[in-house]
Order: structure tokens, then sequence, then C-alpha cells
């Protein structure tokens, strides 16, 4: 990204000497004063609202400047806090079957809890590694964390228990009135049932047997009976609905427990691990032992009888190569959500380069030409409403065809045995998320690039006639750099476009990145699950903020309006 | 090799030993097997019964043989076994359905094979609240808060009748075409005489002639798909009986293990090519499940099971079921809710190693491929003999076998925990919920006497 946009930005100033721009003393005094460069700088980074507190620093226009401080920090912050404490009101009120939905604190509560997790993994990791006299320091650390977090467990486990047992009082006392009441009506409706039952029997030995008009009167007292029953049966059962949402109602005090028990727990679970990291486990530890083995082996070969020279030979061979393996053994560490985001990213700039591979060209001979842009117009028109749930499928059976047994194929293999790129596994599910995000992100790009070069100035055009430059400088000279605001324009909304079909994409292929994580919580149905949600919400929104910002930069540095040297 | 080396190793070793000698002694009496490899990536449903794969790797069942093991979450059971085939994945946590219809062809072909069953029963058959008043309406037996078990599909078939009549049919959920669940659910609504439907060539959701309709939701996705209205029960494994209990938006009628005491329920699946390729691999992989089974069903002298809660806990971690530790722990301790106020002992709810649940009984094989034919996945009529001949071509107790013998020669495991002389078939049983005899070595008078489904 860097390079291109380094190329861009000489592309401008190459055009602006030739052209001669009407404003050159602009850029080429070199003693601009240190204000108006970081205002530009500002400016250009598209960070606008701290204008007015640099040019306050300078003493410039104090009153106007402290309106706009007001304007474009305060009020959005203000704006910011009352979101924080609305959110804090509205958690309270949506109570769904899967808990509550979380509130500013709980969700802060569960990033650290996800942010533990990755470090716990980390940790197992390099405990795996390490060696000597760190891994015997780490074993002192963990051992003396377990005694300390021994009689916590103790004390925890007790109050829990407690707690649970207040818990189910206070459920009881909740319900008591309703319960008493639901005996009660019960109780009356029964016997109101039982007597009208009776009544209706006894006046049917008062009915004269040829007395038809007596007996349709019957029926209908049977008919309001049986109308009676069901009213009261409908009033039960309303009454034990309503009993059963009280009961049902989660427990805070016993909540905040469960989830203290649950914090200790789990850190005894990792240093439980740790410790079998650090010991049975330990990759030094374990080549250790198997060289022992082999010394061992080499002296029965060197005892053994001639007839047996064969298997103990083969046996210390054997031994050998497994001392290799154990080696450059590594612990098979879960992914956490730090390189989950990673590789979210990694796979939104891959379909973002197809993408932009095949529409800049594609836009610039729309843009150059008549014929292509009314050839295209009728594809691009069918595609472009395309969601990416439907592209998905039909990427992910293209993708799993090209490459049948990942574990082999010579592209994965290659790929994963890349220095950097290795690690995240590039695999046909990843492939498919990229060209989803490539099919669905493209026509930005390529419809902006085609108008940028359609709207090229005329009198840029005449005046490369008149300097008779052939087609590629007129390309590179004039049609490009002119359309590049445009283009980049289309590559923001693109990127844009690209982060949020990703996730999508990710979601419904179970390619490892933020979409899975979002669908396992949602699978997990936990209590904490929730929370992590609302974490991703803020994850993938912070990080498709930074996207679109760096785009902004880009479309700034290429802009004529503006000029690229002030950063 | 030199002295000073030796030296420094042997100070190394004595470190090793003073901090877990009991470990280093063990290790060195293991057989390590020649592996072909040793990064391995199972996949697996968020599930209490993948707890073999998971406790296997947490607890270093697979360390210890020298495997470095990647547990994957994956979204649904077709995924997990596309993955599988594809090579994606090295093995999994199967329906026991899912390697015999991918070798007879039923679904994706490919020839999947399992060696190891990774436990019996687990399962529960879950209706929404609505539902269950009105079965309670229709039999006053079950208005009670401890009513008395097994709970027949009888107190639903009028409500499905009413459904029928008002043009409707009750909707509910299972798994997955091939799997336990699919067949349980049948199994108890067909011996309550109601018809949940038959596959044919054309039909292959199964709804031909059905009373209930039958579709297909992924575990975890139940208790959502419940609340949300479009079916109006299902059959799951845990936890998914024991949330809709803890969120109150629905009661579990049965279990499994009244449906069928002691049924096979997952196995662990690889394809034929990965086992022919990776034959030690593959004895490690056994070898180290077979141990985990046994660590989760440890019991102390009083006969409760000692490490279950451990397991909850890992269990719970949200990279693996992710599900709150006192809901996985209901039916992993050895009790289920029924209802919240419900909570009876079920001590074989889960089994992962006793009743020689983890040998690959051929017996198992047959039964599956009994109820495929009995609701028409299988469109033929088949000869007694080609039940045997599939049931040998996915079940594979020699690689089990030749794992215990391993593991009996290194100590970790009893000569008696495993059944070496067997043919394959388990002695003919009669613990259904409709009392009917299942024989193994006759699956065609099985499939005779049941009323409802393919008789040949």
């Amino acid at each position: 990204m860097d390079s291109g946009g380094l190329s861009f930005s000489n592309l401008t100033t190459k055009f602006e000497t030739t052209m001669l721009r009407p404003t050159p003393e602009k850029t080429k005094t070199p003693s601009v004063p240190f204000k108006y460069r970081l205002v530009k700088a500002i400016d250009v980074a598209g960070l606008n609202f701290l204008t007015p507190v640099v040019r306050l620093c300078f003493g410039e226009e104090p009153r106007k400047q402290l309106k706009d401080i007001g304007l474009y920090i305060v009020i959005p912050i203000l704006a910011m806090i009352f979101g924080v404490c609305g959110w804090f009101v509205v958690s309270e009120m949506v109570v769904t079957k899967s808990g509550k939905l979380p509130n500013p604190s709980e969700t802060l509560a569960a990033a650290g809890s996800i942010w533990d997790f990755h470090v716990r993994e980390n940790d197992k990791l390099s405990a795996f590694e390490l060696t000597g006299a760190q891994r015997d320091a780490r074993m002192a650390a963990v051992e003396s964390r377990l005694k300390e977090l021994e009689p916590l467990e103790e004390e925890i486990n007790k109050e829990v228990t407690e707690e649970g047992k207040r818990a189910e009082e206070r459920t009881q006392q909740r319900t008591a009135a309703l319960e008493k009441k639901y005996d009660e009506v019960k109780k009356e409706l029964d016997s109101a049932a039982e007597e009208r039952e009776k009544a209706l029997k006894a006046k049917s030995e008062s009915i004269d047997k040829s007395d038809v008009d007596a007996k349709k009167a019957y029926i209908a007292d049977v008919r309001k009976h049986r109308k009676a029953l069901d009213v009261a049966k409908e009033r039960l059962r309303d009454l034990k609905g309503r009993i059963k949402t009280l009961k049902d109602l989660k427990d805070d005090k016993l909540a905040a427990v469960l989830r203290k028990q649950t914090q200790i727990a789990e850190e005894r679970q990792y240093l439980g691990k740790m410790k079998d990291q650090l010991t049975k486990t330990n990759r030094d530890l374990k080549v250790a032992g198997a060289k022992k083995k082999l010394d061992a082996d080499l002296a029965a070969f060197y005892d053994a009888e001639p007839s047996k020279m064969y298997l103990a030979a083969s046996k210390f061979v054997k031994g050998e190569s497994r001392i290799e393996k154990l080696k450059s053994s590594e612990y098979a560490k879960p992914s956490t959500l730090p390189f989950q985001i990673k590789r979210s990213l990694l796979c939104v700039f891959v379909g973002f380069f197809i993408g932009t591979a095949i529409a800049i060209p594609l836009g610039i001979m729309c843009g150059l030409s008549k014929t292509v842009m009314a050839a295209m117009t009728p594809i691009v028109a069918l595609f472009k409403p395309v969601s990416p749930i439907v592209w998905l499928p039909v990427c992910l059976i293209i993708c799993s065809a090209m490459i049948p047994d990942p574990d082999k194929h010579f592209f994965t293999q290659w790929m994963w045995n890349l220095p950097i790129l290795g690690k995240y596994q590039i695999n046909p599910a990843f492939l498919a998320s990229a060209c989803t995000v490539a099919l669905c992100s493209l026509w930005a790009t390529m419809t902006n690039t085609a108008l940028g070069v359609a709207s090229v100035d005329e009198d840029h055009i005449n005046v490369a006639r008149v300097l008779r430059l052939g087609f590629w400088d007129r390309l590179f000279k004039i049609v490009l750099p002119s359309a590049l605001p445009l283009v980049f324009a289309g590559l923001r909304i693109s990127l844009g476009v690209g982060w949020m079909v990703l996730i999508a994409a990710e979601l419904l292929s179970s390619s490892e990145g933020i979409g899975k994580y979002v669908w396992d919580q949602f699978n997990n149905g936990g209590s904490r699950s929730f929370a992590n949600m609302v974490v991703v919400v803020f994850v993938v929104g912070i990080i498709g903020l930074i996207l679109d910002r760096m785009m902004v930069v880009f479309q700034r540095l290429v802009s004529f309006d503006e000029s690229p040297t002030a950063v | 090799m030199s002295i000073a080396l030796r030296n420094v190793l042997s100070v190394a070793l004595l470190i090793a030993t003073s901090l877990c000698l009991s470990n280093v002694v063990q290790a060195q009496d293991k057989q390590l097997l020649d592996l072909e490899k040793d990064s391995l990536k199972f996949g697996f449903i968020k599930l209490t019964d993948c707890a073999p794969i998971v406790i296997a790797k947490e607890k270093g069942f697979f360390e210890s043989e020298g495997l470095q093991v990647d547990v994957i979450a994956q979204p649904n059971w077709k995924t997990l076994l596309d993955n599988v085939i594809t090579g994606e994945l090295d093995g999994a946590h199967m329906l026991s359905g899912q390697p015999i219809a991918a070798t007879i062809g039923f679904g994706t072909k490919a020839h999947v094979i399992t060696a190891f069953t990774m436990d019996l029963n687990g399962n529960g058959i879950t209706v929404s609240n609505a539902i269950w008043e009105a079965m309670q309406e229709n039999d006053p037996a079950l208005q009670s808060e401890t009513p008395p078990h097994p709970i027949t599909a009888a107190s639903l078939k009028p409500i499905v009748q009413e459904k029928l009549d008002g043009g409707e049919k009750l909707q509910m959920g299972m798994v997955f075409p091939v799997s336990t669940h699919n067949y349980e659910l049948r199994y108890w609504l067909a011996a309550s005489d109601i018809h949940p439907g038959m596959y044919t060539k054309s039909d292959i959701g199964g709804r031909t002639d059905a009373q209930v309709e039958l579709s297909v939701t992924p575990p975890p996705m139940m208790p959502a798909t419940l609340e949300a209205g479009n079916i109006q029960g299902y059959c799951v494994g845990e936890p998914w009986n024991q949330a809709a209990v803890a969120k109150g938006i629905g009661v579990p009628v049965t279990t499994n293990f009244d449906i069928w005491k002691n049924n096979p329920e997952k196995v662990f699946g690889v394809t034929k090519s990965w086992s022919d390729e990776n034959p030690n691999t593959h004895l490690a992989v056994i070898k180290a499940l077979i141990l985990a089974g046994k660590w989760l069903d440890e019991t102390d002298e009083a006969g409760n099971l000692t490490n279950r809660e451990e397991a909850a806990r890992i269990l719970s971690r949200s990279d693996y079921v992710g599900a709150d530790f006192d809901v996985i722990k209901n039916s992993m301790t050895g009790f289920f809710y029924f209802q919240k106020s419900d909570k009876r002992a079920m001590p074989d709810f889960n089994v992962f190693f006793k009743h020689n649940c983890t040998y690959p009984w051929y017996s198992d094989g047959v039964w599956f491929l009994t109820q495929m034919r009995r609701w028409g996945q299988i469109t033929e009529p088949k000869p007694a003999s080609w039940y045997d001949e599939m049931a040998k071509e996915v079940y594979k107790p020699e690689i089990y076998l030749k794992a215990a013998r391993m593991l009996v020669e290194e100590g970790l495991l009893a000569e008696g925990d495993i059944p070496w002389e067997t043919d394959g078939y388990k002695a003919p049983t009669s613990d259904f919920i409709d009392g009917l005899t299942y024989d193994g070595k006759k699956p065609l008078e099985y499939l005779k006497a049941h009323e409802i489904g393919n008789k040949e």
C-alpha cells in the first residue's frame, strides 16, 4: 500500500510540473510556517477536529477556536457519554432468555477475559518451549500461585452453595404470594365447577322426558358450564405463567458469585495445564527423555548379537528421527481473538487486492471507450446487487474443488511454508471468503474509476493532443492522475463494503476469523457469550473506522486541491 | 556422545525426575509409535460428548503419544463431514450414522471408517412449554413436578391429530438426516403410532406421509430455533436440553436412555485413505482417546464420577462447548434436570468407557443400517449379509484392539477392560421403549417387527 501511495504522489508532482499549475509558489516556498504545515497534515490525515486545538495553541482567534472546539470535540464527547449512559439504562431493560443485554462495564470485563484467554494461551505456548533455569523459575511461580488459589477456591465454592440456597429462598419469597393465590384460586374454581356440575346433574332429573325445550335449555346450560371451565383454565394458566416468569428471573447476586467462581476455576485450569507444559509435555524434557532412551538403544545395539543387530539398529535410527520430530514440534495453540482479527484483516486485504486488480483495469477501459462501457453495463448491473450470502457457497465449492486435499496440495503447502503468511493457514475457506469479498467490493471501484476516467477535463485532453502524447503517456500522465481522486473514493467504498462482507463470509464458511468467533459465541449460548459478541461489535467497528481513515488519507494524498507535499 | 554431554543430560534428567517423577517413569514405559504425522486437526461440534477429544488434548493424552492436536469447532455436521472428506481435518467427532451413510453413499459419498465409539446415550427430546402443557392436559399423570418416566409420545398423539385436523403439521428438529437423534426421535414417535415420514428417492427431506415433520437444525441452534417458534420440539445432545431448562423455554420429556438403554452415540471418524496412509498415527490417536474415555469415567469407591466436574469446567471454555459450567455440569456429573424442579440422578446419562463403550461394535453399525432402511434412506431391500458386510466396512475393531493391546502392555489399561474375544456383535437386547428385541445378526427380523416403516 505504501509504495503504491508513493508512486501516486510522484505522479502528481510530475503532473504538476508539466502542467504548470497556477499556484506553484505555495508548494515551492520552503518557509511555510510550522502551524500551517501542521494544520495541513491534520487535514490530510482526516483528523480535522484537531485543527481548532492547534490554532488555539498558536493563539489564533481564541473565541472562534473555542467555539469550534465546543462543536467538534466537546459535543461529540458529550454524545458519547450520553450514549454510554443510555446503554446502561437500555441494558437493564432488554432482558432475554439468554440473559440481559450486557452493559458497558460487563462488556469491558468480557474484553478483559478475551484478552486473558489470549495471554494464557501464549503462556502455554512459551511454557512448552521453556528450558533449564527459566523453566524452573516459571514452575515455581506457577506452583506458588496454585497454592494461593487453593483456599480462595474453597471459599468461593462454599459461597456459591450458600448463595445458591439464598437465591432459592429469594425465589420462593418472590413467588410465595402468587403460589398461594394460585392454590386459592384453583380451589375456588374447582369447587365452583364441582357445584355447577352437581347442580346440572340434579337438574337433569327434574326434566321431563318429552320436554324438548327444557332439554335444549339444558344443553345451553352445559355449554355455559364448559365455557366457564375454559375461562377458569385460562385464568389458572395465566397465574402459572406469572409464577414461571418470576421463577425464571436471573438472580444477580448468584450470577456474580458464579462469575467469580468461574474466574478462579479457569485460572486453576490454566495453571494445571501450565504445570503439564512445564513438566511432562515440555518439549525440552521430552527431548531429554528421548535422548536417554536413544543412548540405551545405542548401548543395546553395541551389545546386540549379529542376528539382532538389524532390529537394534533400526530401533536406534527410528529413535533419532523421533528426536528430530520432537525438536521441531510446536504446541497446538487454539485460535484466540487477536489472531482471528489478524487473519480477518489479511483476508479482507487479499480480497480487496483481487477486486482492485480486476476493477481498475476494467474501469479504465469502460471510461476510455463508450463501446466497452456499453458492453459492460448489463454485466455490472446484473452482478452488482448479488449478495455475499449467494456468492459464498459458489466460491466455496469452486475453491474446495480447486484445492482438493489442502494437506497435500502444492499451493497450500507452499503457502503454509511461507515465513509470515504460513501461520495464517491459508485454506480453501479463506480463499473463498477472500473471493467473496472481491466479488462484492469490486463494483464501487469499477464504476468510480470509469466515471473518473470518463470525466477528465476536456482542456487537459486538448493539451495532451497539442503535446502529441502517445496513448500510454496520455493514460499515465493525464487520464489517471486526474481520475485518481475518484478511483480512491471508489477504493474507500470498496474496502468498507469488503470489511462488512468478510464478517458474513467467515461466519458462513467457518474460516478462522472474526466472523467465526461471533458465530461460535452465538452457538455457545453461555452467560458470557452475549458480552463477548458486544465486544466484537466494537472491535469490528473500530477496525472498520481505521481502515476508512486510512483510505481517506490516501484519497487526500492524491487529490489536486490540496498540496500533498505538506505531509 | 561425549562424557560431558552425558553429564549435562543426566543432570537435566535429574531435574526432570525430581519435578515429576511418576510422569517421566510413565513416559519411559510408553511404546511411542513411529508417527507419520504429528500435528493434527480434529473437528468437533459443540456438544458435551466431544469430551474424549477435548480431554485427550487438555489432559495431555495426545501429547504423551507425541501428537499435537488442534481441536476446531465446526458449525454443523455437514461442514464437519465435508472437511474430513476434503482433508481439511484429519478426523472428527462424528454421528454414528455419518461414516455409515458416507460409505454406502447416502449424502456425500466417501469411505469413512471408525475404530472408536466415543460415548453412549447423552441425548434428550425437548418440547416447548406450550406442547408440554398440552401433553399434561392429555395425560393427568404428567401433571406433577416429578412425573413418572419413561414418558412416551402417547400424550403427544392427540396434539398431532389436532394439528393435522387444522391442516397443520407439528414441526420438530433434529440435527442431521443420518443422526442418532433423527432415528431416536422417529423411534419415539413411531412407538406411539405417530408417523414421522419416510425418505424416498425423490423425497430426501423424509416427509412423505409424515404426521410430524422433522427438519435439520445444528445442535447449538436448537434452543434459539425453538424459542423463535420454528419448531415445537427437538431431539439433541447435551448441553442443549439443559440449556432449554436453564432458559425456561422448553421441557425435556425423555432421554435416549429411556428410548434405548446404553445406545451408541458418537464415533471418532476418519477417512479410510487417511487411516491407510497414517496407520501408526491412527493407532496413537485411538490410544489417547481410550485413555481419555477412561479418565472421564473414573469413579471413587462410592461409585461417584470423580473427574466429571473438571471435565465440565474444561468443556465450558468458550473455544470448546462454551455453555455455562453449571449447565454442562448438570448432565455430565450424572444428573439431569427435566424441569427446574425435577432433578433426577442419571449416572449413565453420559457413558464414555463403562459397558465396553469405546469398542466399535458391528451390531451398532447394523442397527443404524436397519434404521436407514426402515425410514427409506436405503431405498432397496437388502439381504442380511449386506448389513454385516457394510458394518465391517465401517467399524474397525482390529485397529481398536491393537491400540488397546499396546495400552495394556504399557500398564495403562487393565486386561479385563476390553472385550478381546467378541465377534463384534453385542448380545440381543430388548432395552427399548417399545420392548422389541434387537439382535444385530438378524436385521431383517428386526425390521419386520416394527409397525411403521419399511419392513424388509
